[in-house]
C-alpha cells in the first residue's frame, strides 16, 4: 500500500514531468541566449497594449505553451474550454493545454505538482489558498508594468484575493456568497411557512421537518462537507456582536471563540433533523457527488446549500423539469440578530512560481476577467465579475436564475458585516470537517451527546494550531 | 587485424555470458522495482520519522511522534478494527467459495473451460472504479437489491446509512472477485491422483468422505498459498471504501488504505500516513508468520506422508 501511494506519486510526477517537457521544448527550443531578448520584446507591446484594454496579449509570436488546470461542474468545464478556444484564436501563438477536475481531484493532482514543482501555470485556488502560498507567483509587478489590468476592478474587489501584507495574489473570479437554494411549490404543498429574511435555524428544522412529514422526501439536502461551514463558522458567526465571534482567528492562527458549547445546538439540530428523516444520513450523503446530482435537483428534497455561483445551474435544470426554484438567506440564531454572511471571491487565478511564462500567464488571466466577450461565455458561472463593464454587460442579458443570483448577493451586500473578517480555511480544516460530520453521526446513534460532540470539534479544531 | 578480432570475440563472450543476458532481460523489472518499489519504500520509511507532507520542502525530523500519536487516534484504531474484520470474512467466504466453484468445475463436460472463463471474468474488471460505482447503484437507497426488497413485501434496507451493514456490500464485492484463486484451485485439484478416488470408492467412502479425506488435504498446499495471497491483498483494499462509500458511516468502511490515502493526500500529513504504512507493513508480515507457523499442523505434504 505504501508502496502503491509513493509509486503512484512518483508516476504522477514523471507523467506531469513528460508533459511539461513535451509541453515546453518547441518553446524553449530556440535556446537560451534568445529568452532575455524575447522577454524584452514583451514588454514594448505591453505598454501600446494598453490602450486597447488588454484583450491583445503583450506577447512575441514565438509560440507560448500554457498549462492552465481547474475544478468545477460539467457547465464550467464547457465554458471554460469555449473561453480558452476564444483567447488561443485571438493568440494563435499562445497555446493553452488544459486539464479539469472535480473539487477533490483538483487539490490532490495540484498537492502531487506542488511536490514536483511542477504547478499549472494557470490555477486556480480557492479559500484554501494560504497552504500553497509558495507556489504563487504575485501579480503586483504585472498591475504596475500594465499587463494586467485591474482598473475596472474595485479596491474592496482586489482586497479579496490579497495577502494581509497586500501581495496581490490573483484576481477574483467572482464574488459569491452562500444561500439555501429551495423550491416554493413543494414549501406550499406540505403547508410549510417560506424562508424570509429574517428566518432561523429554528424555521429552517421546523419546515424540513413539516415537509418530510406530509412528502415523503427529505426536507432538507446534504450541505455535505459545507455543514461544516453552515454548522461552525456561519453559526458561530451569528452569534453575540457583530463581529464578536468567529470559528477561527482573524490570523488563522488559533479560534475566533471561547465557548465549545456554542456549537453544540446546531449539531444537536443536526442529529434531530438526522433521526427524523428530514436530513440525509451519511448513506444518503455519499449518494450526492456534485450539486447537479444534488437531491433538490432530483426532486428528493426541498432545499439545499449553495454557493450562489451554482444556483444559475441547478435552476436550469430544474427549468428543464418543470419546477422553478427560489435562493434565501441563511438562517439565523435569533431573527434579530446577525447573518453571519459575508460576500467572498469564490476562488481566484493565479499564476504560478514554476512558470516559464508568467507574463502571458498574467497577460490570460487578465484577459479572463477581464474581457466582456470572454465573460459573456463564461457567464458568471464562477461568481458575479470583479469587473464593472463586465458586470453590466452580463447584467444586461440576464437569465432569471442569474437575476435571481445578483438580485441575492445585492441583498446580502447591503447587510451589515464586521470591519475585518476572514473567510479563508486554515490548512488541516479537512480534517476537522471530516470528525465533525462523524461526531452528529455518533450522536444520532446516541454513542456521545451534542454537547460532547461540540467539545471534540472545537478540540480538534484547536489541535491544528498546535 | 588479430586484436580487434580478438577483442570483438571477448566482447561477444561477455554479451553471450549467461549474467549479461539474463540481467538485460531483467532490466525492466529491475528499473521498476528499483524506482517505483524500493526507493519510495526506502523514502517512505524515512518520511514516517518526519512531519512531512506533500506541498512542504522540508521535511523535519520528528522521531517516533508519528508513531506514538497513532495509538491516540481514535479513526485510526477504528480502521485497524474495521480492516481486521473486513479481511476475517471477506478472505474465508472467499477462498470456500473458490474452492465451492472449482471444485463442481472439475468435473469432465464440454462446457467447463467456459464456465471457469466465466467465473473469472468479475476478477478481471473487479478492481475497477466502474464496478465499484455500479456497487454503489446497486446498494443505494433506491437501487435494485432495495427494490427487489420492496417488491417482495420486504422492508428497504438503508446498506450505506448504517454502520453495521455498511462493510458487507464491500465484503460481498471481494468476495465475488474469486476468480483468481478459482483458477489456482482448479489446477490443484487436477493434480490430485485419481487412483486415490478410486481406492477410496472402492473402500466404500460417500462423497463427503472423499471431500475431507482426500481433496482437502491434498489441496492444503494451495490452500495456503490462496490464504496468503488473498490476505495479504484484503488488507490493501482500497478502491471499493473509496469509490462507494469513503468510509463512512462514521469510519465504518474506513478501511486502512482509505485512512493512508486520507492523511496523505486529504489531510496533508505524508509523514504520518507513511508511519501508518509501516505500522500496516508490520500487522500484515505478522499475520502472515502466523498463517505460516501454523501451517504446519493443517498443510498435508505428500513426501513426509
Amino acid at each position: 500500500m505504501k508502496k502503491r501511494i509513493v509509486s503512484c506519486l512518483l508516476a504522477a510526477a514523471m507523467v506531469a514531468g513528460s508533459i511539461v517537457g513535451c509541453g515546453s521544448q518547441p518553446a524553449q527550443a530556440p535556446s537560451d541566449s534568445q529568452a532575455p531578448a524575447a522577454e524584452s520584446k514583451e514588454e514594448a507591446p505591453a505598454a501600446e497594449a494598453k490602450e486597447e484594454a488588454s484583450a491583445e496579449t503583450p506577447s512575441s509570436d514565438e509560440p507560448i505553451t500554457l498549462r492552465m488546470a481547474w475544478w468545477g461542474s460539467q457547465d464550467r468545464h464547457d465554458k471554460t474550454i469555449a473561453a480558452i478556444e476564444l483567447y488561443e484564436s485571438l493568440n494563435p501563438n499562445v497555446n493553452i493545454e488544459y486539464e479539469y477536475y472535480s473539487f477533490d481531484d483538483y487539490f490532490t493532482k495540484l498537492k502531487t505538482l506542488v511536490a514536483s514543482d511542477e504547478v499549472w501555470d494557470v490555477f486556480q485556488l480557492g479559500g484554501n489558498f494560504p497552504m500553497y502560498l509558495d507556489k504563487i507567483y504575485p501579480l503586483d509587478e504585472f498591475i504596475s508594468s500594465g499587463v494586467v489590468d485591474v482598473s475596472k476592478i474595485s479596491e474592496a474587489n482586489l482586497k479579496t484575493t490579497r495577502e494581509t501584507d497586500g501581495t496581490q495574489l490573483g484576481l477574483t473570479n467572482g464574488i459569491n456568497t452562500y444561500g439555501i437554494a429551495y423550491d416554493p411549490a413543494m414549501f406550499e404543498e406540505a403547508g410549510a411557512a417560506l424562508p424570509t429574511d429574517d428566518w432561523t435555524w429554528e424555521d429552517y428544522q421546523k419546515a424540513a421537518d413539516l415537509i418530510t412529514e406530509k412528502l415523503g422526501i427529505f426536507g432538507s439536502s446534504t450541505f455535505l462537507t459545507s455543514d461544516f461551514i453552515a454548522g461552525c463558522s456561519t453559526y458561530i458567526a451569528q452569534q453575540g456582536d457583530l463581529g464578536q465571534n468567529s470559528f477561527f482567528n482573524l490570523d488563522l492562527t488559533g479560534m475566533g471563540f471561547d465557548d465549545p458549547q456554542m456549537l453544540a445546538p446546531f449539531i444537536q439540530m443536526r442529529a434531530d433533523m438526522i433521526k427524523k428523516g428530514s436530513y440525509p444520513d451519511a448513506g444518503a450523503s455519499a449518494e450526492v457527488t456534485n450539486i447537479e446530482n444534488d437531491f433538490l435537483v432530483t426532486g428528493e428534497a426541498a432545499m439545499t446549500w449553495v454557493a450562489v455561483n451554482q444556483f444559475p445551474t441547478i435552476y436550469n435544470v430544474c427549468a428543464e423539469q418543470g419546477r422553478e426554484l427560489a435562493l434565501a438567506h441563511l438562517p439565523k440564531v435569533t431573527a434579530s440578530g446577525n447573518s453571519g454572511t459575508l460576500i467572498q471571491s469564490s476562488q481566484m487565478l493565479c499564476v504560478s512560481q514554476d512558470s516559464e511564462h508568467k507574463e502571458a500567464a498574467a497577460a490570460f488571466i487578465s484577459w479572463f476577467e477581464n474581457d466582456i466577450d470572454c465573460n459573456n461565455i463564461l457567464q458568471a458561472e464562477r461568481g458575479i465579475p470583479a469587473n464593472e463593464d463586465v458586470r453590466a454587460a452580463l447584467a444586461a442579458s440576464a437569465t432569471p436564475a442569474q437575476q435571481i443570483m445578483y438580485d441575492y448577493v445585492d441583498s446580502v451586500s447591503k447587510m451589515p458585516t464586521p470591519k475585518e473578517y476572514n473567510v479563508l480555511s486554515p490548512d488541516g480544516q479537512d480534517q476537522v470537517q471530516d470528525n465533525y460530520l462523524n461526531y452528529i453521526q455518533q450522536v444520532v446513534n446516541g454513542e456521545i451527546t451534542a454537547s460532547e460532540a461540540a467539545e471534540k470539534t472545537y478540540a480538534d479544531a484547536e489541535a491544528i494550531f498546535k | 587485424m588479430g586484436e580487434t578480432n580478438k577483442k570483438a570475440q571477448s566482447l561477444s563472450r561477455i554479451f553471450n555470458s549467461d549474467i549479461v543476458v539474463g540481467h538485460v532481460f531483467a532490466a525492466p523489472f529491475i528499473f521498476g522495482f528499483v524506482c517505483f518499489s524500493f526507493i519510495p519504500i526506502c523514502m517512505s520509511l524515512y518520511y514516517s520519522f518526519t512531519d512531512y507532507s506533500l506541498g512542504s520542502k522540508i521535511a523535519v525530523f520528528v522521531g517516533l511522534k508519528n508513531f506514538f500519536m497513532l495509538f491516540k487516534d481514535e479513526v485510526f484504531i477504528k480502521s485497524i478494527n474495521k480492516t481486521l474484520q473486513y479481511v476475517f470474512i471477506a478472505v474465508p467466504i472467499k477462498l470456500s467459495f473458490a474452492l465451492l466453484v472449482a471444485f463442481v468445475l472439475t468435473r469432465k463436460s464440454k462446457m467447463v473451460t467456459l464456465y471457469r472463463s466465466l467465473y473469472y471474468v468479475p476478477s478481471l474488471v473487479g478492481g475497477s472504479v466502474a464496478v465499484a460505482l455500479v456497487w454503489k447503484q446497486l446498494f443505494a437507497r433506491k437501487g435494485l437489491f432495495n427494490s427487489v426488497l420492496v417488491n417482495m413485501g420486504f422492508e428497504k434496507i438503508n446498506w450505506f446509512g448504517s454502520e453495521a451493514l455498511a462493510i458487507y456490500p464491500l465484503i460481498l464485492m471481494a468476495v465475488w472477485q474469486f476468480g483468481s484463486s478459482m483458477i489456482i484451485f482448479a489446477a490443484g485439484l487436477k493434480e490430485i491422483p485419481t487412483t486415490y478416488y478410486e481406492a477410496a470408492e472402492i473402500d466404500g467412502a460417500n462423497g463427503f468422505q472423499r471431500f475431507f479425506k482426500i481433496t482437502l488435504p491434498c489441496l492444503s498446499p494451495i490452500i495456503l498459498y490462496n490464504l496468503i495471497m488473498q490476505t495479504i491483498s484484503a488488507f490493501m483494499t482500497f478502491t471499493q471504501a473509496f469509490v462507494i462509500t469513503g468510509g463512512g458511516p462514521n469510519n465504518a468502511t474506513m478501511l486502512y488504505a482509505l485512512n493512508v490515502y486520507n492523511q496523505a493526500f486529504k489531510y496533508n500529513n505524508m509523514g504520518y500516513a507513511c508511519a501508518m504504512s509501516w505500522v500496516m507493513l508490520i500487522v500484515m508480515s505478522l499475520i502472515t508468520l502466523v498463517i505460516f507457523r501454523t501451517s504446519k499442523f493443517w498443510v498435508f505434504s505428500e513426501s513426509e506422508g
